[in-house]
């Protein structure tokens, strides 16, 4: 019984995820996840996402490295040179609104950054820090 | 029939192990940011040996041609045919299942490079980067297929298929040969390449340069203040 409450949970969580198109889908399922990892989860903190944005985590490249201080202002790639869209939803509509590249990037850029894989803790402290008034233009 | 005489030119040689180097490359170099430049000089090199390719099939010597290949179903089926009997039909040039592969991997290297410029060029959403990686591991499939291939006949048909890729000559009759391994040409494509590599890993040096300076700079300008948001 209690399984199979878990198994439909997981499934909804699993359909929440799937479906996910606005940053408020994705806060919610990575406040879903955090949870399920550590049942004392208590909320995001955008202040916490910004020093984790800003931190090179003992390494070389922080995420402000290519994105800037900035998550409204246009980035350029460290070894490339391209620009870099804004990551602020507010300046960038298109940002955390496809669940396959946001997956995607948070996994490629915390291995190259971290050096492991972003908890949905620290992605849910960045998303929040991104969402916040203010972060989406006009500064 | 036990002379050596040559081949496979040396534009056709370098052109085999720059496009089997650029495709390793491109996997080892596809995941991270951190060597994206490198992977785009990967994909460079990969598209420009294909093209080079195309262009030697059409000017390049005797059994480089694509005149010269017999790729038909019914070549293919004699051939295996053969070698299962044990008495394997011997091709000087590009045997069939050989030849096969040659439409096959310039066709998916093409389509690898263009949805790989695509993805760059943020010409469409993310399913172009899917079709990148699609088209890719197709390819890489195609070729631990053509890898075990010539492994398989090197050993049925009792002679080395890979060595003359390096040096241009197998066993074979004088007239069947080529006279020249046109060096010109290969020295071209090496020029060609240097020409993208060293200007690439220049231009890679100073970028790290430059962001591991600015780093440097913003560390020791100003602590990590954070600014005090809202909790959520």
């Amino acid at each position: 019984m209690r399984s199979t409450i878990l198994v439909a949970a997981a499934f909804a969580l699993g359909v929440a995820a799937a479906r996910a198109e606005t940053p408020a889908d994705f806060e919610a399922a990575f406040a879903a996840e955090a949870r399920r990892a550590d049942p004392a989860f208590a909320g995001f903190s955008a202040a916490r996402g910004q020093q984790f944005f800003g931190s090179t985590h003992g390494g070389d490249w922080s995420c402000v490295s290519c994105h800037t201080k900035d998550p409204s202002a246009v980035g350029e790639h460290v070894v490339t040179g391209k620009r870099i869209e804004p990551l602020a939803p507010a300046a960038n509509p298109k940002r955390f609104s496809d669940p396959a590249s946001v997956e995607k990037w948070f996994k490629r850029n915390c291995n190259d950054v971290l050096k492991r894989l972003c908890t949905a803790q620290e992605k849910g402290d960045v998303l929040a820090w991104l969402m916040m008034p203010g972060a989406g233009g006009g500064r | 029939m036990s002379n050596r005489i040559l081949v496979w030119d040396l534009p056709l040689r370098v052109f085999h192990w720059v496009l089997a180097a650029s495709f390793a490359g491109a996997f080892l170099t596809a995941e991270s940011e951190r060597v994206r430049d490198l992977h785009l000089l990967c994909g460079y090199t990969f598209v420009g040996a294909i093209a080079f390719r195309l262009l030697w099939g059409f000017v390049g010597t005797r059994h480089a041609r694509f005149s010269a290949l017999r790729f038909g179903p019914g070549a293919s089926r004699r051939y295996l045919l053969s070698l299962l009997r044990g008495r394997p039909d011997r091709h000087l040039g590009h045997n069939p299942p050989g030849a096969v592969m040659i439409p096959l991997l310039l066709g998916l290297g093409l389509a690898i490079a263009a949805s790989g410029w695509a993805v760059y060029a943020d010409a469409g959403g993310e399913w172009l980067a899917e079709a990148h990686e699609i088209a890719a591991t197709v390819m890489l499939v195609a070729v631990a297929g053509h890898v075990l291939g010539v492994m398989a006949v090197s050993v049925l048909q009792r002679e080395n298929l890979v060595l003359p890729l390096v040096t241009g000559r197998k066993r074979g009759a004088p007239g069947e040969g080529i006279r020249s391994s046109r060096p010109l040409a290969a020295l071209l494509l090496l020029i060609a390449l240097a020409g993208l590599w060293l200007p690439g890993i220049a231009a890679r040096e100073r970028r790290l340069a430059a962001s591991a300076q600015s780093a440097s700079i913003a560390a020791a300008g100003e602590p990590a203040t954070v600014r005090t948001g809202h909790m959520d």
